[in-house]
């Protein structure tokens, strides 16, 4: 009997770390502000680029072996500059399913930056993912390119908090210092899906063309790959598939324009 | 529910009775009815308090609890938890109904006894309009298939029980220590089919004192 009664007690050594009190408790452990810190690494190493070449991946939520995966085949490559993520990073909203993620895309040999999604907003999921990862909406230089990474889960927020939030928009338009002579707008949810603002659609698009050298929108959340002139003006609008597909994006952008491939893994 | 029921009513007639016989003092119907009544509401006072550290519902978790079965071998326990904010947006209070099994208790002299297995299932709720049950009118049907407010836990756990001698006796006939593992909805649904996550990654642990006042 005493001999049973010890097996236990070894299991509590090994979970001597595991005190959890409640799975929304915001107790991060481990690194913080990934989006600040890999955006200064991707403007200093882009900065003297003419060619960009970057991945994009999204919804990787609950897929941990397949984001494990899809990290051990991008490390393979050379070739890449930098990975955007589109957002939905967690499933639930939970504390330890941004930090499993955060460790998990760690390991890629390139700096990455991640969008928030619908899913990462749920229950506290926004705040944790604003100290994890870095703030709703942000915008970074790479090369001559300027990316402009918006919040625009509106379904998941009220009125009191403008989603696509046009201010920060207008700010980045104004800021023309740090504006390149290429703009790509990356966001979770594209205009017309259930997630997004419709109301504010069209002036989204109308918003967007104003930016020098609009080259295209980059979004995940429909869980399938895409490619549409969703407004029929010539903005074309690409989406990924969640990681369980198997499905990144390449994005090559040169001087003369861009080109892009999907690549199954 | 019949059981329930048929309570319910008991207590409806016994209280209709007391009113009824006020007028007769000393008739031992009227007594009978009392100490019934009294008896009945005298079942719902909690059989022990309970403080708990961790175990997913709160950093620290207060509540109080009835045992039952032939060898009180069952428990139900209501807590209010405490979460601090950390990084979140606000301080959380949390509520919690758990149910306890403890199959096997083996007595160490007249002092002490240790119960090897201990499993219980508790529903953690968060008490914030920021959480929901179901998912909000807002959304298409079916959006999110899970609940943000309740989570559903599993734990297995052991316990030590300190008896206290009538004549030393203060507050409490005994006293427990306990500490549990567990997990909750959320991660075996993360673990399953990812590698990734091992059991360490989903456990939690919990420390625990229980005192019984009966």
């Amino acid at each position: 009997m005493r001999r049973i009664a010890v097996i236990p007690f070894i299991l509590l050594l090994c979970a001597c770390n595991a005190f959890e009190y409640q799975p929304y408790d915001g107790r991060i452990s481990g690194e913080t502000g990934i989006n600040d810190k890999n955006v200064a690494l991707i403007e200093s190493k882009c900065a003297s680029k003419d060619t960009l070449r970057f991945i994009l991946i999204s919804d990787t939520q609950g897929w941990y072996d397949d984001t494990e995966d899809f990290v051990e085949v991008a490390n393979k490559r050379s070739d890449i500059d930098f990975v955007i993520h589109a957002g939905d990073i967690s499933d639930f909203g939970v504390t330890k399913e941004f930090t499993w993620q955060r460790d998990i895309l760690n390991v890629l040999r390139v700096p990455y930056v991640v969008l928030i999604g619908n899913h990462d907003s749920l229950g506290d999921g926004d705040e944790v993912f604003e100290k994890v990862f870095g703030k709703p909406n942000f915008a970074f230089r790479a090369g001559r390119v300027k990316f402009i990474c918006l919040n625009t889960n509106a379904l998941e927020f009220d009125y009191s908090n403008p989603i696509p939030n046009f201010d920060f928009m207008d700010s980045q338009l104004d800021s023309v210092p740090s504006q390149g002579d290429a703009t790509v707008f990356v966001m979770h949810a594209r205009p017309f899906s259930e997630q997004f603002n419709n109301n504010v659609a069209k002036m989204f698009e109308y918003e967007i063309r104003r930016f020098p050298g609009l080259l295209f929108c980059l979004s995940g959340h429909d869980h399938q790959v895409e490619a549409d002139n969703l407004f029929g003006d010539g903005v074309m609008y690409y989406a990924d598939a969640n990681i369980a597909k198997r499905k990144y994006f390449v994005f090559t952008v040169t001087p003369s324009g861009y080109t892009y491939e999907v690549v199954d893994f | 529910m019949k059981l329930l029921i048929s309570k319910i009513l008991i207590l409806f007639f016994a209280m209709f009775s007391v009113a009824a016989s006020a007028a007769e003092p000393d008739s031992t119907v009227y007594t009978r009815h009392v100490e019934r009544y009294r008896s009945l509401w005298d079942k719902l006072i909690p059989t022990y308090y309970k403080i708990q550290y961790a175990g997913s519902m709160g950093l620290i978790s207060a509540g109080v609890g009835w045992n039952y079965g032939h060898h009180h071998q069952w428990e139900t326990d209501l807590f209010f938890g405490y979460v601090p904010k950390y990084d979140s947006r606000d301080n959380k209070l949390t509520f919690t109904l758990k149910e306890n099994y403890i199959p096997w208790t083996i007595h160490l002299g007249k002092r002490y006894s240790f119960d090897p297995f201990t499993v219980s299932l508790y529903f953690n709720s968060i008490l914030s309009g920021k959480y929901w049950t179901h998912t909000p009118s807002r959304y298409p049907g079916g959006y999110y298939f899970f609940s943000t407010r309740i989570r559903t836990n599993l734990a297995i756990g052991q316990r030590v029980t300190l008896y206290v001698p009538r004549e030393r006796r203060k507050y409490a006939t005994a006293i427990t220590a306990f500490y549990e593992l567990g997990t909750n909805d959320f991660y075996v649904i993360s673990a399953v089919d990812n590698h990734y996550l091992n059991l360490r990654d989903i456990l939690h642990l919990s420390l625990g004192v229980k005192f019984s006042f009966f």
